[in-house]
């Protein structure tokens, strides 16, 4: 039997009652049995199942069949599935053709049952319409580039670099700021097993830091990228840092030096104290290197990068502080810097996205109030930690100023008091801006634990403190949570359950609070110390203009989106891009690690192989019938196609490796010069002919 | 009795505890804790021991879950003026299905227990504690005519019956709270 | 003996110390009647235990301090172990008191050593073997539904009977000697209902609170809403012509309080109210007058339709 001999066999899936629940199963196959060319029909409970492949499997061996129709779900999910059987039974496995009778046939019409089945019915004789001019095609293989870059250097982008250079891959990690470690950095200790967040996070960032196959590229961030799975081109631009890394040592004698005109606040301690125009971003930093803000430095020396000093009467150049202290020269302003920095390019075959989170300021929250007093728990976890603004001291926020005054004196060796006060009842407040409609509908994740951890950790040290404690319920989702949760219960900390709704101001500085309890069904209120936000966990300001540059999507929250929230919650709508940690949305340090480990593994697998098989459904120029307009070149949103020389005329000719068979430039095509295999000029009016004749295959 | 009496429209946390630290003692939930309801701070508020308590079905106010919740938060004066825990009926129903082993019910005897310490209780409340020195009954009575209605002796086989035994019964009463608190002669 | 398993039991002649506690001694002595008559009569021999004083009961003792709630309960337990007998109780207050305080000195060494402090200025000591049965539980499990059918000289053909097993028969489960497989459908006194011929239904209300107790005497306008909640789903679900329990407090709950419902116009319907061992007594042939003779609804109907359609 030769393959121009054409038989059919279309096969309906019942899909449990999901398709049988509204097509009429058979009055759908006896109509399929009179189409054309159809040879065999049947039906079945689950066609993607075993015994389902194995039915088509069996047409095919025994030579019943030369095509296949099934007529089930969404070709999104189950095409490679139904390919794949084909394949096996010995079928090229493009001589198949998916029709969709259930998302958009069965579940749009569930109770209009006629209807869905003739709509099944159309849907079908359009898909054996095309069946019938399918061609056979055959899988390309594209090489791969085997590096891979790390975007963010959090728990996250650490994971997921230490696995893949374990495996032997080289990673690129890009990190925005000038050390890696991301907000796990700011914590002091790590909910459920309360360890200290430095103590197992510092040994991970110097390990990735001097791995062999890591390059570490802080204070940068990604420019553009182009390419696809395999070979993404991507620039990167590093930040200007003013400060010769090749000799800084970290000693930190420039920042010192650094006069308190120019101090602004540190970004690290969540602005509760300041920090130089030059500085170190943590002591712990990996690479423990300084950079210049250059928005806050005042200029002392009155030059800037580049610039001749001005010099004293005996000519003397003068230098500025933070120059004159550094011992290594690493701060010298005698040649010019770039204020753009430098951009460098990348090859690599995938990238992982890392990029974390932030959580949302307080300022927003105007119901409880503008004291210094109202804090986030960002802040709070600087306050209770000992490389905070306090060393770990509690007192309350207000007073911080005090303290760093009281300490520069100890400091000097003078006698001095500390005039701080502490605090004797804190309050914490649940879902400030999540599960609120004005700011994020989504619950953060991790607020209840780490407020149940921030009170535990205080009432532990501190047990006179009085503290309340307000929800709008408790969640504790997670292995050890809500054992964790009964701690805090058992230590005498009180829980509301209610949220507060106002914070006022008293002439103290200390804050009336305002809260409800469900439990009594009555508004309670109290003075508080410190309030304690538990602020919305947000996606970067910066996402998704990275998202837009690497071609990836963002959820309607704004975090990444996945390909598949269950089963590809690693990967992207663009193959070879994985991502991980917050920036997928919010969520704890062993799902943060989880995640990474995840998306690592996905990228290796990948990668590991050297080449990938690609689909051979993508778009070829016929050089005979191009006219040379051009037109398809502009549209093409993969810059796959280019205009060549082709026996000496301009024709266009598209880049195989860089199509994605979207098809634009076929539709586009004035000449039908263009073919979009799988899907040619022939196969689609063919199905939109059998569609417009009501289920009438129209001969050619 | 007005149930929610004394207790104000807003409940303020900062007097609460005010009170409890300076006017206490000791906390109420330790007190509580130490009258016997040992896992008191387990209690996550989630209202399974309301859903099926009697006194929460006809209308007491501070049935087991609330009168927990007032306690966990150092609540005190409010509770002492108020009958519900004389109320409760020692069911247990809330004890069994508790998903936190609290036993409300042991809640609310040692509400009671502390009811009594501070005598904060009514002379009905005491009535049966001095019948039982008394007579070795909580329930007594002189008339026996129902006894020898249905055919049997006048007097029971028990203290009623029993000088030497009733006396044994009272040295143990003096060695309890009540002869502690003057509520029955001490030895 | 103490009873440990059911086959050990019944290796030797079955022996109980008879608590009677207050309720049923002053207030239905008919009760104290039936379980004398009916024992003896199914080779269960009962010991008086003279000198029992009250369980104590939970307005006394148990509201007052542990230690002391316990010391009572502990001296009433001792006058069955000193005989090497458990105590059986047909009042669910008593039988829930005494275990309760039991399971405290089993699991808390502090409360059983104070308790022995008490004790030892009276001559006693508690080692915590003695524990309190419940009669209903003696006759389902020890001497069993094959003798007690054996035993009856009238039967229960074609009456339904509401059961009341009580709250303190229940729960909290931990601390009894005897559990129901499922104490949220309990079967004990249904089956025992059955041997006698009834039929024994389910019904919505049949575990909820009759209401009686510290809850009667502190409100009992809220105490009888709940056991006319009870008594109505009885009438309504399964209309039965008779209830019966295994608890003193909740026979004179739904005896007595049903009469005042109806006094009040509250209610429309009456139904007989009989404890279980009284039931028994009636089916056993024992003289009506001593084993039910004390009640506020009336039973005289459906004794005399036992005793006249009954007979086997
Ligand atoms: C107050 C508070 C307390 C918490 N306590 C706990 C706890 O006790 N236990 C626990 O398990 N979890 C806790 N969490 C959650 C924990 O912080 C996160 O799970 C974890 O930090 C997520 O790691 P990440 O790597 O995904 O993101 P991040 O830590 O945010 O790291 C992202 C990194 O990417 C960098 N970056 C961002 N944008 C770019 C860009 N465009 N280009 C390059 N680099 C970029 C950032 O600078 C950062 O270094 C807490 C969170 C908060 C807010
Ligand atoms: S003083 Fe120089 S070497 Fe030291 S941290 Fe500053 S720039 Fe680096
Ligand atoms: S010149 Fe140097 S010392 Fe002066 S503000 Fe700028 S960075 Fe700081
Ligand atoms: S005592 Fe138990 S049942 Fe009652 S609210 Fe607390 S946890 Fe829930
Ligand atoms: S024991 Fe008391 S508190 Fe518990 S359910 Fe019964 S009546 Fe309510």
């Amino acid at each position: 039997m030769s393959d121009k001999d054409i038989r059919i066999g279309v096969y309906i899936c019942h899909c449990g009652e999901n398709i049988a629940g509204a097509v009429n199963i058979n009055e759908v196959a006896e109509f399929a049995k009179n189409l054309p060319d159809v040879a065999v029909v049947r039906d079945y409970l689950f066609m993607c199942s075993d015994p389902g492949q194995e039915i088509i499997k069996e047409d095919i061996r025994k030579g019943l069949v030369n095509r296949v129709v099934v007529a089930a779900c969404t070709p999104r999910t189950h095409e490679p599935i139904f390919r794949r059987a084909c394949e096996d039974a010995g079928l090229n496995k493009y001589y198949f053709e998916m029709a969709n009778i259930r998302d958009q046939c069965s579940w749009a019409h569930w109770h209009e049952k006629e209807k869905a089945t003739e709509k099944a019915k159309q849907l079908i004789a359009a898909a054996v319409a095309k069946a019938r001019l399918l061609e056979p095609l055959e899988d390309r293989y594209v090489e791969l580039n085997k590096n891979v870059m790390v975007v963010g250097g959090g728990i996250a982008g650490i994971f997921a670099a230490l696995d893949l250079a374990n495996a032997g891959f080289k990673v690129y990690m890009v990190e925005k700021n000038p050390s890696i470690g991301g907000n796990m950095a700011k914590l002091d200790k790590t909910f459920p097993t309360n360890d200290c967040s430095a103590c197992i996070l510092t040994p991970l960032m110097v390990e990735v830091a001097n791995h062999p196959n890591v390059e570490l590229i802080t204070y940068a961030e990604v420019e553009s990228v182009d390419g696809s799975v395999g070979n993404f081109k991507v620039k990167v631009r590093k930040k200007q840092t003013y400060v010769d890394w090749e000799k800084c040592t970290g000693c930190g004698a420039c920042i010192n030096a650094c006069p308190p005109k120019a101090r602004v606040p540190d970004e690290f301690n969540e602005g509760l104290s300041l920090r130089g125009a030059i500085y170190i971003q943590f002591p712990q930093a990996v690479p423990k290197k300084a950079v210049i803000d250059p928005d806050a430095c005042i200029r002392c020396s009155g030059r800037w990068f580049g610039e001749e000093p001005r010099r004293t009467k005996d000519g003397k150049p003068i230098l500025a502080p933070c120059e004159k202290a550094c011992p290594t020269g690493a701060c010298s302003r005698d040649e010019p810097r770039d204020p753009n920095g430098e951009l460098i390019e990348l090859n690599v075959g995938s990238i992982i996205v890392a990029t974390g989170y932030k959580v949302m300021d307080k300022k927003q929250f105007k119901e409880f109030s503008d004291s210094p007093n109202v804090i986030t728990a960002l802040q709070m976890e600087r306050l209770i930690t000992a490389t905070g603004p306090t060393e770990g001291k509690l007192i309350v926020p207000s007073d911080i100023p005090k303290y760093l005054e009281w300490k520069k004196k100890v400091e000097k060796g003078k006698e001095a008091e500390l005039e701080a006060r502490k605090p004797k009842v804190i309050t914490f407040v649940s879902c400030v801006g999540s599960r609120d409609n004005r700011y994020h509908t989504y619950c953060s994740r991790v607020c209840c634990m780490y407020m149940l951890k921030q009170a535990m950790l205080l009432k532990e040290k501190y047990p006179e403190l009085d503290i309340y404690m307000f929800f709008i319920d408790v969640r504790t989702p997670g292995k050890d949570f809500d054992e964790y949760y009964m701690r805090c219960r058992n230590l005498g900390i009180k829980i509301f359950k209610g949220k507060v709704g106002g914070v006022q101001k008293l002439p103290d500085e200390r804050l009336l609070v305002k809260g409800y309890d469900a439990d009594l069904g009555k508004p309670v209120e109290l003075i508080s110390d410190i309030v304690v936000l538990a602020t919305a966990i947000e996606p970067n300001t910066d996402l998704k203009d990275l998202a837009r540059k690497l071609g990836i999507n963002v959820g309607a929250e704004g975090f990444l989106r996945e390909r598949h929230t269950k089963l590809y919650p690693v990967d992207t709508m663009t193959e070879g891009i994985f991502i991980a940690g917050c920036a997928q949305g919010p969520k704890d340090i062993p799902d943060s690690v989880a995640q990474a480990k995840a998306a690592a593994s996905s990228a290796a697998s990948l990668l590991a192989p050297g080449k990938m098989k690609v689909e051979p459904l993508i778009s070829e120029v016929n050089p005979e019938k191009c006219t040379g307009c051009g037109i398809c070149v502009e549209l093409c949103p993969y810059g796959a196609i280019e205009m060549v020389e082709y026996n000496g005329k301009r024709k266009s000719k598209i880049n195989e490796t860089l199509c994605k068979g979207c098809g634009v430039c076929a539709a586009a095509c004035p000449s039908k010069a263009i073919t979009l295999h799988g899907f040619t000029y022939e196969q689609v009016v063919a199905q939109i002919r059998t569609i417009a004749k009501k289920g009438v295959i129209e001969e050619v | 009795m007005e149930v929610m009496e004394g207790v104000p429209p807003v409940i303020n946390l900062t007097e609460v505890a005010r009170t409890e630290k300076e006017e206490f003692e000791k906390k109420v939930s330790e007190l509580i804790i130490e009258f016997g309801a040992e896992n008191l701070l387990a209690c996550m508020q989630c209202g399974a021991c309301a859903s099926i308590c009697p006194l929460a079905r006809v209308g007491f106010e501070w049935y087991n879950k609330k009168l927990i919740k007032a306690i966990l938060i150092g609540m005190k004066e409010e509770l002492l003026d108020d009958s519900t825990p004389w109320a409760c009926v020692a069911c247990n129903r809330c004890t069994e299905i508790c998903p936190r082993q609290v036993s409300p019910f042991e809640v609310m005897f040692a509400m009671r227990r502390l009811m009594v310490e501070e005598l904060a209780i009514s002379t009905l409340a005491i009535e049966g504690d001095r019948s039982l020195y008394e007579h070795g009954h909580a329930v007594y009575m002189t008339g026996r005519e129902a006894r020898k209605k249905v055919g049997l002796p006048e007097k029971p086989p028990t203290t009623d019956s029993d000088e030497k035994a009733l006396q044994e019964l009272r040295t143990i009463l003096k060695n309890t709270k009540l002869a502690e608190l003057g509520l029955i002669p001490m030895e | 003996m103490i009873s440990e398993t059911v086959s050990e039991t019944l290796k030797e002649k079955l022996k109980f110390g008879l608590f009677l506690g207050c309720n049923i001694p002053f207030n239905r002595p008919d009760v104290e009647q039936a379980m004398r008559k009916i024992f003896p009569a199914l080779n269960v021999e009962i010991d008086d235990l003279v000198g029992q004083s009250c369980c104590p009961s939970w307005g006394t003792m148990p509201s007052v301090d542990v230690v002391g709630w316990c010391a009572v309960a502990a001296r009433n337990l001792c006058l069955g172990e000193e005989k090497g007998i458990d105590l059986m109780a047909a009042c669910n207050s008593c039988y829930g008191s005494l275990n309760e305080a039991r399971h405290k000195m089993l699991n808390n060494p502090e409360i059983m050593n104070k308790v022995n402090e008490i004790l030892a200025k009276i001559g006693k000591k508690y080692e915590g073997k003695a524990k309190c049965r419940h009669v209903a539980w003696v006759l389902y499990r020890d001497v069993g539904l094959e003798k007690i059918k054996e035993s009856i000289k009238y039967s229960l053909d074609g009456l339904t009977i509401a059961v009341q097993p009580g709250c303190h028969f229940l729960w909290p489960s931990e601390v009894y000697p005897d559990k129901e497989e499922d104490p949220f459908n309990p079967k004990v006194l249904r089956e025992l209902c059955k041997a006698l011929g009834a039929d024994a239904p389910y019904y919505t209300k049949l575990i909820d609170c009759c209401g009686m107790g510290a809850l009667r005497s502190t409100n009992p306008e809220k105490s009888f809403t709940l056991v006319k909640e009870k008594l109505e789903c009885i009438k309504e679900e399964i209309d039965a012509d008779l209830i019966v329990t295994t608890c003193s407090s909740c026979l004179i709950q739904l005896d007595d309080a049903q009469e005042r419902l109806r006094k009040e116009g509250k209610i429309s319907f009456s139904i007989p109210v009989l404890h279980y061992v009284q039931l028994l007594a009636l089916c056993m042939g024992f003289d009506p007058q001593q084993v039910a003779g004390i009640c506020v609804t009336p039973r005289d109907e459906i004794i005399k339709r036992i005793l006249e359609s009954g007979k086997r």
